[in-house]
């Protein structure tokens, strides 16, 4: 093909200048292979994201426990009753003397403080520490640990307590038979107790016990599965462990302070006990989720969990592996010295006695640049892709949307790197002395504004590049997986642990239109208008620098 | 090849200051064809000026002109110029051949054309048998013709050397210096810069000298040369005996004197110094003595200087 001047296609002024960009392209690719800290950091990036398949191969190696969403399965006094069915039976779960059917503990007297005292009689025995000499004592009491079971004390050793040896907080030891030496014990029989120097303790009876079958904690956990119809205008939700409808519980209906602070079983106050409240918008997306306290609060996490922290990882790992870690450093490691190192070492002179502008000269180095930094980002997104879409959860053998949201990571760090590596080597070429100062500080800023856009904030991250990069990932994510949004829904509505609710944030800057496909060419547009200001200010300054 | 009407090279009372220092003061000059030499000490302007010329600086006042076009607003004169920088720095990993074609491809040449030149060049500048060698392990004088390879890659006009024999070894300068002989049989323009005057009068006659920035002379160093030689001049030669030797040379006629400035050597005083130089030989032979060396101590720059700046003032 010829042009109207008759010359062949090959030598036209876009092929000639094609040629002189891909000769400095290739140039700064093979002088960045040449140095040992190319190497050094794409090396140190490499096993970063090695350990972080590492930790999450063992993550699915070693599977899921159940969680305990509502945290009712605990024991946390100790007393042998699952918190939930102390909630039940009205009783404290944060006491240990109180359970279900522990009754009621009435305080007939006390020892004093400070001196010794003795007291005989068939006594519930609180705190006491000192010598017990009985005819009848309770073995195997029922509530936990909190109670001394005397059934297989051993002897004590020779000498005074706490002088000789020590006993536990809440244990005894057997002086002889009938006879007991015990430390701020509790237990219950008839006898006579002579109080160790220094220490009180009280003494009364139980009043109304009865005898509770412990239920084993499994019980209270994933008891409350969510029940969502898929259609907003049925009733959802379903209250499966009964602790919103309270319906035949045996203790107090009235819950402690601690623990529902005046129950409401109505508190989305849409005139129906024990529900949950969907709101969908008009394309039948879940735009709102207004639960009754109480009510799907511990969910299997076959349906969610599994699914939330694999995505969890993913998009966590995009975020600050690839583009607060990688994203930023690369730039630092890559991008500082691309024209500012040869004019330190002279070798510029070569370059520039060329006819190329100085100009084209700063881009075709960016692009060199980026070709190496982005070529080991895609290679290393790929590579996560691949082990993530092999060992996700789900039905299918190969989780496609994993790889499609890697490459989607792949393409928001790249603009990063564009980014960085235009406004590091402007930096480099402003002032070569102190220009790696100023970038360590505008790495420092950008990293805390990515942290301030984890954490949800909108607007003073606007100034970073690491925030549109960030919704970058947060609108991708949503196109590919628009049910993200659903499952950040559930997760807030519900308080369920999520990793999605923890690195995933709504895109905000859909101007309006609350469509990710805008948020994200928003930050397309906005990353690639960084770059380009950056460059063509480098560019400006190169173009009028003299070079000794 | 440049036209007649626009010379290569066009400096108009060209001056540059660095700050208070000044670089090169109203330097003007036009140079088209051939090898020009530009002699001056170290910090007498030269590079500044081929600074100047390959828009890297911009003039203070003045004008700068290659092939017609300023250098410090556009890069298109550069199609038709070679450079080869003073820096010593050169990209040590890369082989000869590597390193000359990467520059090729910068004039818009293909990648198999950019090969064939360099292949070409390096032949010229007798590096083939070492082009595919890594440039870390050339020799000082092989380095400098690897940066004059790629400056004579895309077969430009005007070539401008800055010091190119600097540092070389006596072998290495006599194959430079003949590249920048044929350079110029070729009928481009080379500039070639040094501050020893030994080695320009090997390559060229025509010559540029500046001095503090100064435009010093201008024109042939023959007739420089001849100037030079009716100025008294001394011969300082190294011999066993220097008073036997004195008896020969006291005789003849361009001598009008001798010293024996130093141990073991002998100054003859002319002041015709080719006169001196012709019957060098037979008084030489005559004595029967053995000599060491024979040196023309005021045959230097600093000397054509020290005489240049007293005629001037």
């Amino acid at each position: 093909m010829m042009d109207r001047q008759g010359r062949g296609l090959s030598e036209t002024v876009w092929t000639r200048l094609d040629r002189k960009a891909g000769a400095i392209t290739e140039l700064t690719i093979r002088q960045l292979r040449n140095r040992l800290s190319t190497w050094v950091v794409l090396a140190v990036s490499f096993l970063l994201l090695v350990c972080l398949l590492a930790l999450f191969i063992g993550g699915v190696r070693d599977g899921w426990e159940p969680i305990d969403n509502d945290n009712d399965s605990h024991d946390w006094d100790g007393d042998g009753y699952p918190a939930g069915q102390e909630y039940k039976y009205g009783s404290d779960a944060n006491d240990p003397f109180s359970f279900p059917g522990s009754g009621d503990f009435v305080q007939e007297d006390y020892f004093e403080w400070g001196g010794v005292g003795q007291h005989s009689g068939n006594h519930t025995w609180r705190y006491v520490t000192g010598t017990f000499t009985y005819n009848w004592i309770e073995n195997n009491p029922i509530g936990g640990d909190v109670f001394l079971d005397v059934s297989n004390l051993d002897d004590c050793p020779e000498g005074e307590i706490f002088d000789d040896f020590w006993l536990d907080w809440g244990s005894g030891c057997s002086l002889a038979e009938n006879s007991i030496l015990v430390h701020e014990a509790s237990f219950t029989g008839n006898g006579t107790f002579r109080t160790q120097e220094g220490f009180g303790g009280v003494w009364g009876y139980m009043e109304d016990v009865f005898y509770v079958e412990p239920e084993p904690a499994s019980n209270y956990i994933d008891e409350d599965d969510i029940d969502w119809t898929g259609d907003p205008n049925k009733i959802n939700g379903f209250d499966d462990d009964g602790d919103c409808l309270r319906i035949g519980w045996p203790g107090d209906p009235e819950p402690q302070w601690w623990w529902g602070g005046g129950h409401d079983p109505d508190g989305n106050g849409n005139g129906i006990d024990c529900d949950v409240q969907w709101i969908l918008d008009s394309d039948g997306n879940v735009v709102a989720i207004y639960p009754d306290k109480n009510v799907d609060e511990d969910p299997s996490e076959e349906n969610l969990a599994y699914e939330d922290a694999h995505r969890a990882f993913i998009i966590g790992t995009g975020k600050i592996a690839f583009v607060m870690i990688l994203g930023i450093f690369l730039p630092l490691f890559l991008a500082l010295g691309l024209v500012r190192d040869e004019t330190e070492n002279g070798t510029l002179h070569y370059l520039l006695s060329k006819p190329i502008h100085r100009g084209e000269f700063i881009t075709y180095r960016i692009l060199g640049y980026l070709i190496v930094a982005g070529g080991f980002v895609l290679i290393m997104s790929l590579f996560m892709g691949l082990v993530t879409a092999s060992l996700g959860p789900g039905d299918s053998i190969f989780r496609l949307k994993d790889v499609i949201v890697w490459l989607g990571i792949a393409f928001a760090t790249i603009l990063a790197l564009a980014a960085y590596g235009a406004i590091f080597n402007t930096l480099g070429l402003l002032s070569a002395r102190y220009g790696v100062y100023i970038a360590l500080v505008i790495g420092v800023y950008e990293f805390v504004m990515a942290v301030l856009t984890l954490g949800g904030a909108e607007l003073i991250p606007v100034l970073s590049v690491s925030h549109w990069t960030l919704q970058l990932i947060d609108s991708i994510v949503l196109i590919v997986w628009p049910n993200t949004i659903e499952m950040h829904l559930i997760a807030t509505a519900f308080q369920l642990p999520s990793g999605i609710t923890a690195f995933w944030n709504p895109p905000v800057h859909t101007l309006g239109t609350e469509s990710p496909f805008v948020s994200g060419l928003l930050s397309v547009i906005v990353l690639m208008m960084i770059t380009s200001l950056m460059i063509l200010f480098g560019q400006r300054q190169f173009k009028r620098r003299e070079i000794m | 090849m440049s036209t007649k009407a626009t010379p290569a090279v066009v400096i108009d009372k060209c001056s540059k200051w660095y700050g208070q220092v000044i670089g090169l003061n109203e330097v003007s000059l036009a140079i088209d064809g051939g090898v020009t030499g530009i002699l001056g000490p170290n910090g007498a302007g030269k590079s500044t000026l081929f600074k100047l010329l390959m828009g890297r600086l911009k003039p203070s006042s003045g004008n700068v002109r290659l092939f017609g076009v300023d250098p410090w607003e556009s890069t298109a004169p550069y199609r038709r110029v070679g450079y080869v920088a003073e820096t010593e720095k050169l990209y040590d990993w890369m082989t000869g051949h590597d390193f000359v074609s990467t520059l090729a491809r910068l004039h818009g040449m293909t990648r198999e054309e950019a090969s064939d030149r360099a292949s070409h060049v390096l032949e010229f500048v007798g590096l083939a048998d070492v082009q595919n060698k890594e440039i870390g392990k050339y020799s000082k004088g092989m380095r400098q013709r690897v940066k004059i390879a790629h400056a004579l890659v895309h077969d430009p006009d005007l070539i401008i050397l800055d010091e190119p024999l600097h540092g070389c070894d006596p072998i290495a300068r006599t194959s430079i210096m003949s590249v920048i002989r044929d350079l110029g049989t070729q009928g481009k323009t080379v500039l070639v810069s040094s501050h020893i005057l030994d080695e320009i009068e090997r390559i060229t006659e025509q010559i540029v000298i500046l001095h503090n920035g100064r435009l010093l002379a201008l024109g042939n160093l023959h007739a420089i040369r001849d100037l030079l030689d009716k100025h008294p001049h001394r011969i300082l030669i190294r011999t066993e005996n220097p008073r036997k030797l004195a008896e020969y040379f006291v005789p003849e006629d361009p001598v009008y004197g001798v010293r024996f400035a130093e141990e073991g050597a002998l100054e003859v005083l002319t002041n015709d110094l080719s006169a001196a130089h012709s019957v060098l030989p037979r008084v030489i032979v005559e004595s029967g003595l053995k000599i060491t060396s024979i040196e023309n101590p005021d045959d230097n720059l600093e000397a054509l200087l020290g005489y240049l700046v007293g005629g001037s003032s």
